[in-house]
């Protein structure tokens, strides 16, 4: 579903990302770890438009998507969410969705039909499965933070990706949050037969669910494997022991 | 329950809109002619900042040379009157068109920039268009301005302009009621929140951003249009930086956040203006002083204020 291929990027002579290449499986949820400064937030970046490689190249269901905008990328089914909750704070809860999904069926550009009536059982069908139902009317920015982050999973579903990059979605999150978000993220994953690619710092919230676990370590891809054998990896411990002291 | 800000009871506009309509459409008959007079510039005036408010307002795009095109409507609809044997109906309409095609232009260059940034150009910008008015003596008499501009004989009574005007603003503010209400104006919202989680679900920001800055500049140009008329003259002034200022200052008087603000902050400035001078020349510090009260304790501007009085009214009730 998605190959990249020796993608490189590096900033006044820091190398961010260092010739990184893996690939993707449709409907598996896989997982890039690392510590801070890894590098998992740039590979993102470049996955999704938001920068452009120095070099390298990205397919995605077998198109080149290497350097394309991020607004075409996501018109091309990758939709993505960010470390902080990245949300429209002043629009309602029923609006951040509805934008979202009003972009996918390309109506956006419409001056002539009413914004209220539209898109509004696909809506209400995506707050219900992010658990957001009750809260339609309520101003977005002043929702708990935990419901924020689960409001922007809600937008990147709008625009019915194929496939979801997370970026920490549940940085921020108490531990029961997290558990329940993670949760989430894996039946609605099952439901619409995504594909997801969690990028996380903390190795216990994608261990559960993932699939696959990659390691990045100073902007490369440094160990791969199941969660077990991830979780066995001295190497891996190493640097996660490195970083606590 | 938290409701969504500006959400209270305007969003019935479209029940009371009529009703308003009616009673503006009354006043000829109580007003006298001097009051009917600062009522057309009132609703002139309310349309620019309407207009300045879909950009501002609603896209999040913070304009200081509104005036520029509001001057290139006003001067285009004076020049072909004065240059050529179309009638007025045709020169009416050439002010918003033209003034729409220039904000394609600048636009262009604009929307490349955000914050302060696109601020300054677009103030550059209003700035070059005043100095082509302004220079251009062979063309735009300059300095002194075109006057005795020709309109038809049925407009030329004060009541009768108004009329015109009403009619005008009506059709203007169904118009743009009706785009901030579709999915280009809320998505133009969003926008305003956060361009960049636009981007992300495949929102193509700059060009709707030109688009929205476009029909701000044909309403801009329309505004222009109509005070042509009511004036029968046109000056460089209309493009000054001092023009946009006024605009800003209305739409921040009303409220930004409502589609009403501009309508109460131009009600409000012209009442002010009309008051204010009558006692003292200096109008200009009195508003400095409102603004600095209003920005304090009314940060949202008059209509969004009542309007949050009224949500909170119906949430209790």
């Amino acid at each position: 579903m998605l190959r990249v291929e020796n993608l490189r990027k590096s900033f006044t002579g820091h190398v961010a990302v260092a010739d990184v290449s893996f690939e993707l499986v449709e409907g598996k949820i896989t997982s890039i770890i690392g510590t801070n400064g890894a590098g998992k937030t740039t590979l993102f970046n470049l996955l999704t438009g938001h920068l452009k490689p120095d070099s390298g190249e990205i397919f995605f269901k077998g198109k080149r998507i290497t350097g394309l905008p991020p607004h075409r990328i996501c018109k091309m089914g990758i939709g993505r969410s960010f470390q902080k909750a990245n949300i429209f704070p002043r629009l309602s809860v029923f609006e951040n969705i509805q934008v979202a999904l009003m972009s996918w069926a390309k109506k956006s550009r419409n001056i002539f039909l009413r914004s209220k009536t539209l898109m509004v059982n696909e809506t209400n069908q995506i707050l219900e499965n992010i658990g957001l139902n009750g809260k339609q009317e309520t101003q977005a920015g002043l929702l708990a933070y935990g419901d924020q982050r689960l409001l922007e999973i809600g937008i990147t579903l709008g625009s019915h990706p194929d496939l979801v990059l997370l970026d920490e979605p549940t940085a921020g999150m108490s531990p029961e949050e997290s558990k329940g978000a993670v949760k989430l993220v894996q039946k609605i994953a099952q439901e619409m037969n995504l594909t997801v690619l969690f990028i996380e710092h903390d190795m216990n919230v994608v261990f559960g669910i993932s699939e696959r676990v990659r390691v990045m370590h100073l902007g490369r891809i440094f160990a791969e494997g199941t969660p077990e054998q991830i979780r066995a990896n001295k190497d891996v411990q190493k640097i996660y022991l490195a970083e606590e002291n | 329950m938290i409701k969504v800000i500006g959400k209270g009871k305007t969003g019935r506009l479209s029940t009371w809109a009529p009703i308003a309509i009616f009673l503006f459409a009354g006043l000829p008959f109580v007003l006298p002619l001097s009051w009917l007079s600062l009522l057309t510039e009132m609703l002139i005036l309310a349309i620019a900042a309407t207009a300045l408010n879909l950009i501002l307002g609603y896209a999040g795009m913070v304009s200081f040379g509104p005036a520029g095109l509001y001057a290139v409507g006003a001067y285009t609809t004076a020049l072909v009157l004065i240059y050529t044997e179309l009638p007025f109906w045709l020169a009416f309409v050439a002010g918003p068109l033209l003034a729409g095609i220039i904000a394609i232009v600048v636009g262009w260059f604009c929307v490349r920039l955000t914050h302060v940034y696109f601020a300054l150009l677009t103030l550059a910008f209003s700035q070059i268009i005043y100095t082509i008015l302004f220079g251009w003596y062979g063309f735009t008499k300059g300095d002194d301005g075109i006057v005795g501009i020709p309109i038809p004989k049925l407009l030329q009574s004060i009541p009768n302009y108004y009329y015109f005007t009403l009619i005008i603003i009506g059709i203007s503010l169904a118009i743009m009621w009706m785009i901030v209400n579709s999915p280009f104006g809320k998505t133009m919202q969003a926008l305003r929140e956060n361009p960049e989680r636009t981007e992300f679900i495949g929102i193509n920001v700059r060009v709707y951003q030109l688009s929205a800055f476009v029909i701000s500049g044909f309403f801009l140009g329309l505004a222009g249009a109509v005070f042509c008329g009511f004036s029968k003259s046109v000056f460089p002034a209309y493009a000054h930086w001092m023009k946009s200022a006024e605009m800003l200052v209305v739409c921040l008087l009303g409220g930004i956040y409502n589609f009403l603000g501009p309508i109460v902050g131009s009600l409000v400035y012209i009442f002010l203006d009309k008051i204010i001078s009558d006692f003292t020349h200096y109008w200009p510090l009195v508003l400095g002083l409102v603004i600095i009260a209003l920005l304090l304790f009314l940060p949202g501007g008059i209509a969004g204020a009542i309007a949050g009085k009224l949500a909170m009214r119906s949430d209790k009730g």
